[in-house]
């Protein structure tokens, strides 16, 4: 398990140059978990990606090559953040980014993080095509995804995100913008600034716009009020926002852990091909799986220990769960969901 | 037992909680993760302890007070922070009042209680918001007049604050009392009183209409055991949502643990449990 631990920060580390040799050390860990096969394949996936960065030299590893198009399926990239929590070294770049290339334009999905890094997500699209951005779809309220609209919308990009999300934005998202400025320094964060969505939308819908149908999936409250998933038709290919993140503890701050269960039920039907996943790497459908059952296993947790009377203040390490220790964030946002779902379920008793 | 907490008291608290909105001199650096030791002061909290307790001395690392709470707290809208303390509730020498403060907070005095030695053990339990690294810290007074502290530097992880919860409106003042384990009259019994309630603190923007919502908190919870006043607490909006408090009373023989309520729109609400 500390292996392990240890590997997926390596892997964190990665995008900033790390030796591949460094990273080849964690194939002998063993274990028999389905969480467990995932979690190495998922692992080997990015090494694979470390690997093909560390051949572009070193030297010459600037946040651009880090920053670049991942092809994961014909006419759908990715760009991948560094995951982690931000910091002045990753600059808050931990989420992923991703964009779809039709014949008459190209969708993309999530701004980054600020001015400079929305910039950044925009040359990289310009590496693969000349087709025009139509529309950048923010699918849900984390500054990683949504603070980088600035470099969008001086292109004259319309933003679009559901209205809840603007909602929650609008009441929340200054503050995390005083925070990021405090954590990752003001000069990667000049130029960015609080925003309006230019076009908002209450439910599911496909954008024809591009010259390919991709549909914008909206499930009601999920794992945030305003959280949608991007569906690429015809590849098969979902950008699932905060609805999906790959080896690393999902976020349920934002969420109806009943909502959220039943739209992972409801994504298993749509015979998705390919995930790209708000943080980690790009995933086979099986990541929904993964997803559900680590809210599941929180969400027993956190029952029995209100049944127990369980103090708060021993809730965090009386819900350790070890299974999902290799994920990232484990320390920081498993502990946090521990006492939030511990919270929501004795409120739930309190008001019987 | 249930007259209403003395106004001066109210009063101080409010001019307290005005005192600290002034704008703090210690920021972080750009970049820069604000960082202290247990024991060390700020400067919030130099300027309120000097009203609050003028010219008396605190002591500092002596035991007799204890203030518990997470290093590295998962979720700063609920921080658990326990105090417990090391006088027994001896009528020669007991514990007279605690405060629980948070130095970084707009309003850093969370908690002032008033014990009588009817608590028999004065250990305490609650949660607070903690907004940002900041010092909590309790202080005890005795009533030999002694003055004893202790402090914690409680380290919030970061991230975007959850959206407020707004179900269930109807049911806010909803009291009520439990009592874990065995009652053994003469000796401590450990309780608990929640009272469902948002506890606005007035800085929270409404997702609806973009507005603030306004401040609308409980200030004041008496717990009583057989019409006998165990503890008298007054509250702020440091206090987390449905604020819970876990103590201890003695009881010699059946009675009723009743807790009155009271919030800054002034309504009263009463929570009961027979006991014996």
């Amino acid at each position: 398990m500390r292996l392990l631990s240890r590997l997926a920060k390596g892997y964190t580390s990665l995008f900033e140059c790390t030796q591949p040799a460094r990273l080849a050390m964690p194939a002998g860990s063993s274990s028999g978990s389905l969480a467990h096969a995932l979690a190495r394949r998922g692992l080997l996936i990015g090494w694979g990606t470390a690997a093909f960065t560390a051949l572009q030299g070193c030297a010459g590893a600037t946040a651009r090559q880090r920053g670049r198009a991942i092809k994961i399926a014909p006419g759908v990239y990715m760009v991948a953040g560094s995951g982690g929590a931000a910091d002045e070294h990753n600059l808050g770049r931990i989420g992923n980014a991703g964009f779809i290339v039709g014949e008459r334009g190209v969708i993309a999905i999530d701004t980054g993080t600020s001015y400079a890094h929305g910039l950044e997500l925009l040359a990289a699209i310009g590496e693969v095509t000349d087709q025009p951005v139509r529309v950048a779809l923010i699918t849900h309220t984390r500054p990683e995804f949504l603070f980088g609209a600035a470099a969008f919308r001086e292109r004259g990009i319309p933003v679009r995100m559901h209205s809840s999300t603007a909602r929650l934005m609008a009441s929340r998202c200054e503050t995390c913008l005083k925070t990021l400025r405090q954590t990752v320094g003001e000069e990667a964060m000049r130029g960015t600034a609080m925003y309006k969505p230019d076009q908002t939308f209450d439910t599911s819908h496909e954008l024809d716009l591009i010259g390919r149908p991709v549909r914008v999936l909206y499930f009601g409250h999920s794992s945030g009020p305003g959280d949608i998933a991007v569906l690429d038709v015809g590849t098969g290919v979902l950008c699932a926002g905060g609805l999906l993140d790959e080896q690393r503890i999902p976020d349920i701050q934002d969420s109806d852990l009943a909502g959220w269960n039943q739209a992972l039920r409801e994504l298993q039907g749509m015979g998705i091909a390919r995930v790209v996943p708000g943080h980690g790497a790009a995933s086979p459908a099986s990541l929904v799986m993964t997803v559900q059952h680590y809210l599941g296993q929180l969400e027993a947790r956190a029952r029995s220990l209100v049944a127990d009377g369980t103090s708060l203040l021993n809730v965090s390490d009386a819900a350790e769960l070890p299974e999902f220790a290799s994920w990232d964030q484990y320390d920081t946002i498993h502990r946090r969901n521990a006492a939030i779902a511990f919270l929501r379920f004795e409120r739930d008793l309190m008001l019987k | 037992m249930n007259s209403p907490l003395p106004l001066p008291r109210r009063a101080a608290l409010r001019r307290l909680a005005a005192l600290a909105l002034a704008p703090s001199a210690a920021r972080a650096a750009p970049g820069g993760i604000p960082s202290a030791t247990h024991d060390a002061s700020s400067p919030e909290w130099d300027r309120l302890r000097e009203r609050m307790f003028p010219g008396r001395s605190l002591i500092l690392g002596q035991g007799t007070v204890q203030v518990i709470a997470p290093l590295r707290a998962a979720y700063g809208a609920s921080v658990p922070v326990k105090v417990v303390s090391k006088v027994a509730q001896h009528p020669d020498l007991y514990v007279r009042k605690l405060y629980l403060v948070v130095d970084k907070n707009p309003s850093p005095v969370a908690v002032m209680l008033d014990l009588t030695t009817a608590v028999g053990q004065a250990d305490f339990e609650t949660r607070l918001r903690v907004d940002e690294y900041s010092h909590v810290r309790v202080i005890s007074e005795l009533s030999n007049g002694e003055l004893h502290t202790d402090s914690r530097y409680v380290k919030t992880s970061g991230g975007c604050s959850a959206p407020p919860n707004r179900e269930a409106l109807h049911l806010i003042g909803k009291t009520m009392l439990k009592v874990a384990g065995k009652v053994r009259p003469g000796e401590p019994t450990a309780a608990e009183v929640t009272v469902v309630h948002p506890n606005d603190t007035g800085f929270e923007l409404n997702q609806l209409t973009v507005m603030y919502i306004p401040p609308h908190f409980v200030r004041s919870i008496s717990v009583s055991f057989a019409q006998q006043s165990i503890f008298e607490a007054d509250l702020d909006f440091s206090v987390s949502e449905n604020p819970t408090l876990r103590f201890n009373f003695v009881s010699h023989g059946p009675g009723e643990l009743r807790a009155v309520v009271t919030d800054t729109k002034d309504a009263r609400f009463v929570g009961t449990l027979l006991i014996g």
